[in-house]
């Protein structure tokens, strides 16, 4: 199991660093800080409160460090995240600033999730790499792991180029191993990213993370028609889950993909042919 | 005799120098001033057209720039990819006092950007960049009235008052 530990400890305010170094690289899945609160170290085994309170000039040092010091490098503020070095999400929770064009920033901070990221190689031994596969789970079943796995076994083993659409930056950050095969098209929007590695790259598969829109869920029934393999990420729990909903509905029914692939809180997962 | 004229000519010289190192000091400043303007400059356009992160965008400055700026703008970058500061005025401060060799129109120049920089979106920084380069652009204006006469008349007065002292103890 691969993780940018240094990258993780860097985004953390000094006295924190040492605690979380403790915890350990393998077993930490998330850090949750709260303004005036301790922050809690999450893992498989539970949560554990370091003993000092994290002040907003903490929470603001995280954020600083995951956009590298750059508020305008890093639209996603206003969608409530940031993908820091080291493909580490920091979910955000403040209060909004909303203008015309929506949300745009956080004006204080309240409390921050950091989500840790994990390459975790062959997990997806056993899936088939010659079809188009969703992947579905609830958040932190291992989604985006899963996904990262099967890109890079498909590119090594199958032939053609593996194209990633990779809006948030977190699928293949520096240092993991993307395969041989894979082109990376990182912070781009879905839409434009799928139909520009259609036009451009000449795939024999595009994978995205975490399909939540109409206008994702189009570009992929588009590019599924052209003769290449999907793979893509979606937030359900089960089948039952995703066909109730009308967005991805469509998509089941068009037939563009051929297998499910279910992720349990274990983060174990089994198939499903639709 | 002899002892007496050496005695002169250097009290003249030394006297002379302080002139003369007013106006070095005096060009330096200038100097710093313009490179600065033109490292701000370049700056705007790397994030107007290409969002650059702050520690990349220092790295890349540094590389146009030479000198005591080039020194600033690498050890600014440093201090930011170090993470150890809170925010980017610290970070500033930090570099600051690691580039001795800066005149103190360009550090209250470069400190008054590290206020602004890495606090704003786009439109904000970029604001916050052109008011730093107004300021440059406002002290250079000051430095440059009467520049020539000024700076001939420090040497002048020097030499003189060089001189000046030279006849009072012969």
């Amino acid at each position: 199991m691969r993780c940018a530990w240094e990258e993780l400890l860097n985004l953390l305010p000094m006295w924190m660093r040492q605690p979380v170094d403790r915890q350990g690289r393998d077993t930490l899945q998330e850090i949750r800080l709260r303004r005036g609160r301790p922050p809690e170290l999450v893992s498989r085994a539970g949560s554990i409160w370091l003993e000092r309170q994290a002040e907003e000039t903490d929470l603001r040092f995280v954020i600083n460090a995951a956009s590298r010091y750059s508020p305008w490098a890093s639209s996603s503020v206003g969608q409530g995240y940031l993908t820091a070095p080291g493909g580490h999400r920091v979910g955000v929770c403040g209060e909004a600033v909303v203008q015309e064009k929506g949300i745009t920033a956080i004006r204080e901070y309240h409390s921050l999730c950091l989500r840790i990221a994990r390459d975790v190689p062959d997990i997806a031994r056993g899936l088939a790499l010659d079809r188009s596969l969703l992947i579905l789970g609830s958040p932190g079943t291992g989604k985006t792991t899963l996904l990262r796995d099967l890109v890079r076994t498909r590119s090594n083993r199958a032939p053609g180029a593996v194209v990633v659409v990779d809006e948030r930056g977190e699928l293949f950050p520096v240092g993991f191993d993307c395969g041989k095969r894979t082109d990376v098209l990182t912070l781009c929007p879905k839409p434009q990213g799928i139909e520009m590695a259609l036009r451009t790259m000449g795939p024999a598969c595009i994978a995205v993370d975490e399909i939540t829109s109409e206008r994702d869920c189009d570009a992929l029934v588009q590019a599924g028609w052209c003769g290449i393999h999907v793979l893509a990420t979606v937030h359900a729990s089960s089948r039952r889950d995703l066909e109730r909903r009308q967005l991805y509905r469509h998509v089941l029914e068009c037939g563009l993909f051929e297998e499910l692939v279910i992720l349990q809180k274990d983060k174990s997962w089994r198939t499903e042919r639709i | 005799m002899t002892i007496k004229i050496i005695g002169a000519v250097l009290i003249i010289l030394g006297c002379g120098s302080v002139g003369f190192a007013m106006t070095a000091a005096h060009r330096r400043e200038e100097g710093n001033l313009r490179a600065l303007i033109a490292a701000l400059d370049f700056m705007q356009c790397e994030l107007q057209y290409r969002l650059t992160p702050l520690p990349d965008l220092c790295r890349l400055t540094a590389a146009q720039c030479g000198g005591a700026l080039r020194s600033l703008f690498i050890h600014l970058a440093q201090e930011l990819e170090d993470q150890i500061s809170p925010d980017v005025f610290h970070c500033m401060n930090a570099a600051l006092a690691k580039t001795p060799k800066l005149t103190p129109q360009a550090v209250s120049a470069l400190q008054a950007l590290g206020r602004s920089l890495g606090r704003f979106h786009l439109e904000g920084q970029l604001l916050g960049l052109e008011n730093a380069r107004h300021n440059c652009r406002s002290a250079l204006e000051k430095l440059s009235e009467n520049q020539e006469v000024r700076l001939r008349g420090y040497q002048t007065l020097s030499l003189c008052a060089g001189a000046a002292l030279a006849i009072l103890f012969l």
